[in-house]
């Protein structure tokens, strides 16, 4: 096995949630305020998903006082407590970029009832079959 | 060139680049370098006394007439080891490789060879190995490789040059050098030196002070931080850093890589 897959293996969660492009979630991300460490939440749309490995990054899309607001998450990294899937929704491509075009009831998206396929954040995990899971 | 800072280094080959997270969350850019284990081919010493096998005599081979000829082992003049790293068939392995090898107690050859030259006498003996735990008390590493072939290349990419405008009346001279200089009533002719276009690349580079994020015995890795020379399984000679090689930079919540940096890690942290 590449080494290279085998050390992002090891340095990646050994699972991240399961959520895909046009899900509302709320990201639980940790922050350092002097010596204490306390949860942030940030709750919007995810309109893209980007790399691989421990590199595996989402953008996420909300509107603050009518204003857009993006923040780009590294799904590895650690001050990345949880992501957690609040409603799912129905997409037709990968990236929702046109949503920056859009404000208020038009950035809704049509709730997803479970048979809806679309990217998700486990896609180009490096992992292909007959790879050793990571040695933790 | 001083030998003063002159240690033992040690040969490798680059994996390649990913990212890692740091303790505290902060992504690491880290090149992960197969680091060893090398074989020590050949030590030189600068009096043939000094030589572990300096009772033996050399051989000669003075051609088909005069035959073989054994004469006083001649002293190298310098302090140095000899570096072998990465196996070679021995099909592949040429006669006069094989000989060297030999004398390491090897089979065949390596296929990266490289010397150190040392400041003392050098307490390794020809066979040993050396593994990336000789990097374990070093906090930042110099690194030498072959730059990436980029061909015959204009002078922008080889010179970082500017280009010209595309438009506004410009026609065929966008990526051009432009002029070479001089005025005809100083002298003539183009000064020495001019950068031009011309073949780029596959040149001996180093880069200074990379920071050694972890080194992995086990695997015989070492991740080094930013970027390295060369292509992905080019071939590496890593050194102890010219320059600083202080521990004390590691900033906290950075992985700390062994017990001697956590003391110190743990003291800049007190003050």
């Amino acid at each position: 096995m590449n080494i290279l897959r085998q050390i992002e293996l090891e340095h990646m969660k050994p699972a991240i949630p399961d959520f895909g492009i046009g899900d509302s979630v709320d990201v639980h991300y940790l922050i350092k305020e002097g010596d204490k460490e306390r949860v942030q939440l940030f709750s919007g749309t995810v309109i893209s998903f980007q790399g691989s490995g421990t590199r595996r990054s989402a953008t996420i899309r909300r509107l603050v006082a009518g204003e857009g607001v993006e923040r780009t998450f590294p799904l590895h990294s650690p001050r990345v407590a949880d992501i957690a899937v609040k409603e799912r929704g129905i997409v037709r491509r990968a990236k929702l970029y046109y949503l920056r075009e859009r404000e208020g009831k038009a950035t809704r998206l049509d709730p997803n009832l479970g048979k809806h396929q679309y990217p998700r954040a486990g896609k180009g995990s490096g992992l292909s079959k007959g790879d050793a899971a990571p040695a933790q | 060139m001083s030998l003063g800072s002159a240690t033992l280094g040690i040969l490798g080959k680059k994996i390649g680049m990913t990212q890692i997270f740091s303790n505290d969350g902060n992504v690491v850019p880290v090149t992960v370098v197969q680091a060893g284990p090398c074989r020590v081919l050949q030590v030189k010493m600068a009096t043939a006394a000094e030589h572990p096998e300096g009772h033996r005599t050399a051989s000669t081979n003075l051609g088909k007439k005069r035959g073989r000829q054994n004469r006083p082992r001649a002293a190298d003049g310098y302090y140095a080891v000899q570096l072998g790293f990465d196996d070679k068939p021995a099909r592949v392995s040429s006669k006069a490789e094989l000989g060297a090898a030999k004398k390491a107690g090897l089979e065949a050859g390596k296929r990266f060879v490289r010397e150190f030259r040392l400041a003392a006498a050098p307490t390794q003996k020809p066979g040993d190995e050396v593994t990336v735990a000789l990097l374990g008390s070093t906090s930042h590493v110099d690194v030498t490789g072959t730059t990436k072939g980029r061909g015959w290349a204009g002078t922008i990419k080889r010179w970082s040059f500017s280009r010209q405008p595309t438009s506004h009346g410009n026609s065929l001279n966008h990526r051009t050098g432009g002029g070479l200089g001089r005025q005809h009533s100083i002298s003539s002719g183009v000064p020495r030196g001019k950068r031009m276009a011309g073949h780029y690349g596959v040149e001996k580079v180093t880069v200074q002070r990379l920071e050694v994020v972890k080194i992995d015995e086990a695997r015989n890795l070492v991740y080094l931080r930013g970027a390295v020379p060369g292509h992905n399984n080019g071939y590496l000679v890593l050194r102890k850093t010219v320059k600083n090689d202080r521990a004390v930079d590691i900033k906290p919540g950075l992985v700390v890589k062994n017990a001697a940096q956590k003391a110190v890690a743990g003291k800049a942290a007190k003050k």
